[in-house]
């Protein structure tokens, strides 16, 4: 009748080694990206964070856009501009058959983006205002958020940790914690290596991303620890053995409910606007670490030699 | 069964007015939705903590500005202790904006000192030759690069630093103008002394154009107070060489003279013009600002996030299709794998959307990208409670216990993981609406709502209805419950 019969008892090694690989790629990464990089922080901090210029508006063209390479935008912007500390450090990129320009700089003033726009305009030609996306924000204001998105990070782990402290006995609450931030350090490290390869950013949507995997790991957790309690009561059966039942019983539920909230995450990846996109992704990784680390790690903690 | 009925009852009644509700109070969508910009604006204080009081006075002072800007639909908010954001959508020029509300816009009416005039004299010209290359720069930067007349700029600026014993620190030429005239400006402003006349004592703003030219000027009216002031200045000063200077934020906008006609009255019925070659804008923006008052604190621009209406209009549209394309799989998903179940728990996700909804228009939410994932995810939960009570009754079914009991000790059993599962995501919700930013508010306010309806709709709306259709013999049937392969 059941396709899946875990044995927690005998697997219960392979598990640990593997949680521990994952933890220690995720710990390297975060020491390369603190050492190695050219950010040196544990993890790219976006625009969000440290403050910057971002624009991103469509180009009128008729049919097909002219190709243009984003250095030869550059070196052009040179001769227009005065500030040259603005244009050394302009990232520009072309996407969607060059149709897109995205355009990241260090903070400006308005006044200056308004100018780097119209000089942008005369050399690449008409643009589609319209379609105009901008954001500019100060890097104080950027400290501010990364200290203001840690402090409710932080408060909130607090509130759930004591939120299981009191529901649960202290053993259970602990190893509900410990899995708890195995899954976020995972999702950090994996992120500071997309850093690193990649060069992707975070932003507050990130941190916001953490969170919601912190209530939806700790969730599944108890959900398994609730049936073994349970179980605990009810049968006069080997401890151990107790264990890995209440986990087959709940694999099912655990599986679906992962399934049922990766699929409006995808629908989000494959349909959803960009600005979403990597906080979908950060989340679904965050869904798939924590489904796996409460049904086999978190059990694992629990059984006895 | 007749507490069922008037549950029932109880659901169809809320779920009309839902719909009611929704029809009648349509959502506000958020400017990432519908196109516009957001200001915000940090009050700038040297040493201490931002005071609640002056906070709400810039708060009002603003607010009095961005009125008289006639700006449709704007929105100002205090955020935090020490910071505002204002909305504006639609495709409302952030610039002007930012330009009128910046400014401090500190009126103060200064007489000159005694025997300063050769020297007023000089730095005047000075201004007038520092304008003109200004606009001769903003003129040549949009014809290439002219190295000729650069050089020539270039020169001319180095007499006038020559000429007032100056020289800009700045690199680049542009910004070496904008010192020099900063520099002239304030030069001028020294020469005067401060009376006791100053922006509060104005009651009306207004502008109108000068009669012999196209330039513009503004109208004070003073209050009984601020036009005996004004009467007593103008007398000390009349007939003499001394100027009057009317000076904003430091920069003395106008320098006239009083006649010796008003050496025994001074200028009486409390009213003034200042003109100083305004353009129609210039006037208005002027305007604007001595209306609404001067700013207690200056303010500092922090970040500016605008998004074009077409932009905004995409955003929906894809942000739309993923939601309801997510439903769609969930629900075939949940069908698949729990028959007349899964059907039970579409019909409860379906009222469960509307309730969400007709609860964002009510409170109200503003709906932002941020806010339709949490949204997104709040089903998710939703669904989990789903799959957490129909597990339970598929086991006690296969235990061998009848229907209706098995979904009676489903409910009861699986209430217990419920309950902790969305107090311990409402309490991350909670706390990131208390602390986090407006972005992060959007999102903790749509899945901290989610959730507590949630409880509601799984626990009791999803029971009722299966409740409901048990009633009907030929929906009794156990294989309607129990699938008979599954893949798990």
């Amino acid at each position: 009748m059941k396709l899946f019969n875990l044995n927690l008892i005998k697997n219960r090694k392979k598990v640990f080694s593997f949680s521990f690989v994952l933890i220690l790629l995720s710990f390297i990464g975060i020491l390369y990206s603190s050492f190695n990089t050219n950010y040196k922080r544990p993890i790219n901090l976006g625009m969000d964070f440290i403050g910057g210029n971002e624009l991103r508006i469509e180009r009128i063209c008729e049919k097909k856009c002219s190709d243009i390479s984003p250095d030869k935008v550059v070196e052009n912007l040179k001769m227009f501009s005065e500030n040259k500390n603005i244009v050394n450090n302009i990232k520009l990129q072309l996407q969607n058959d060059y149709k897109l320009i995205s355009i990241r700089t260090p903070y400006l003033k308005i006044e200056d983006s308004n100018k780097l726009i119209n000089n942008i305009e005369r050399i690449i030609g008409p643009l589609n205002f319209e379609t105009k996306k901008s954001r500019l924000i100060g890097p104080k204001l950027g400290r501010k958020l990364l200290i203001n998105c840690a402090t409710s990070l932080l408060v909130s782990l607090f509130a759930i940790s004591l939120y299981i402290t009191i529901r649960f006995d202290r053993k259970y609450a602990f190893f509900a914690l410990l899995a708890l931030f195995h899954d976020l350090f995972i999702v950090f490290g994996i992120f500071s290596w997309l850093g690193i390869f990649l060069s992707i950013e975070v932003n507050s949507l990130f941190a916001v991303s953490l969170l919601t995997i912190a209530g939806y790991s700790v969730n599944d957790t108890v959900v398994i620890f609730d049936r073994i309690r349970e179980n605990l009561k009810l049968k006069d059966k080997n401890y151990n053995e107790t264990i890995q039942l209440s986990v087959n019983e709940s694999f099912r539920r655990t599986a679906f409910t992962s399934i049922t909230t990766l699929i409006p995450l995808l629908t989000l990846i494959l349909f959803g606007s960009y600005s979403l996109f990597w906080f979908s992704i950060s989340l679904s990784l965050g869904i798939i670490i924590g489904s796996y680390s409460s049904i086999l790690l978190a059990p694992s903690f629990l059984l006895k030699d | 069964m007749k507490r069922r009925q008037g549950w029932l009852f109880f659901i169809i009644f809320l779920l009309t007015l839902a719909i009611y509700l929704l029809i009648n109070y349509p959502l506000q969508l958020g400017l990432d939705l519908k196109g516009g910009s957001q200001l915000t604006l940090q009050l700038v204080k040297e040493d201490g903590k931002v005071t609640k009081e002056e906070l709400e006075a810039v708060n009002s002072v603003l607010d009095k500005r961005v009125n008289n800007l006639g700006v449709s639909e704007s929105n100002l908010q205090t955020l935090g202790r020490d910071q505002l954001i204002l909305e504006l959508p639609g495709e409302q020029n952030p610039l002007v904006a930012s330009r009128v509300l910046g400014k401090t816009a500190l009126l103060e009416f200064r007489t000159q000192k005694v025997g300063t005039t050769t020297e007023l004299k000089n730095l005047q010209l000075q201004r007038l030759n520092i304008k003109d290359l200004i606009s001769e720069y903003s003129l040549l930067e949009k014809d290439k690069n002219d190295d000729i007349s650069l050089n020539n700029i270039r020169n001319m600026l180095e007499d006038i630093e020559d000429n007032l014993n100056y020289s800009s620190t700045s690199q680049g030429l542009y910004a070496k103008l904008i010192d020099t005239k900063i520099y002239i400006n304030n030069e001028i402003a020294n020469l005067f002394i401060k009376t006791e006349l100053s922006g509060k004592d104005l009651i009306n703003a207004g502008r109108r154009q000068e009669q012999t030219n196209n330039n513009w000027e503004v109208l004070l009216t003073f209050s009984n107070d601020g036009g005996e002031k004004f009467e007593n200045i103008t007398k000390s000063i009349a007939g003499t060489d001394q100027l009057l200077a009317i000076i904003l934020d430091g920069e003395s906008i106008s320098e006239a003279s009083v006649g010796s006609q008003f050496s025994n009255t001074g200028i009486t019925g409390g009213l003034a013009t200042i003109s100083g070659n305004f353009s129609a804008e210039d006037a208005r923006e002027l305007e604007v600002q001595l209306k609404g008052g001067s700013l207690p604190l200056p303010i500092e621009i922090v970040e500016t996030n605008t998004i074009g209406p077409l932009l905004g209009s995409k955003n929906i549209l894809k942000s739309l299709y993923a939601a309801i394309s997510g439903l769609i799989f969930v629900g075939i998903f949940m069908i698949f794998n729990y028959r007349i179940l899964g059907l039970v728990s579409v019909i409860s996700l379906i009222i469960y959307g509307f309730f969400n909804l007709a609860l964002y228009s009510l409170i109200p939410v503003t709906l932002t990208l941020p806010g339709i994932s949490g949204l997104i995810l709040s089903i998710g939960m939703a669904v989990d409670a789903n799959i957490l009570i129909f597990e339970r009754i598929r086991e006690e079914l296969k235990r061998g216990n009848t229907l209706i009991r098995s979904i009676d000790s489903g409910y009861q059993r699986a209430n217990s993981s419920i309950i902790d599962g969305h107090i311990t995501t409402f309490v991350s919700c909670f706390v990131l609406f208390l602390l986090g930013t407006n972005f992060v508010k959007g999102f903790a306010a749509t899945l901290g709502i989610g959730v507590a309806i949630s409880l509601f709709t799984s626990l009791s709306c999803s029971k009722t209805i299966l409740k409901f259709l048990t009633t009907y013999q030929s929906l009794r049937d156990r294989n309607l419950y129990l699938s008979k392969e599954s893949f798990l």
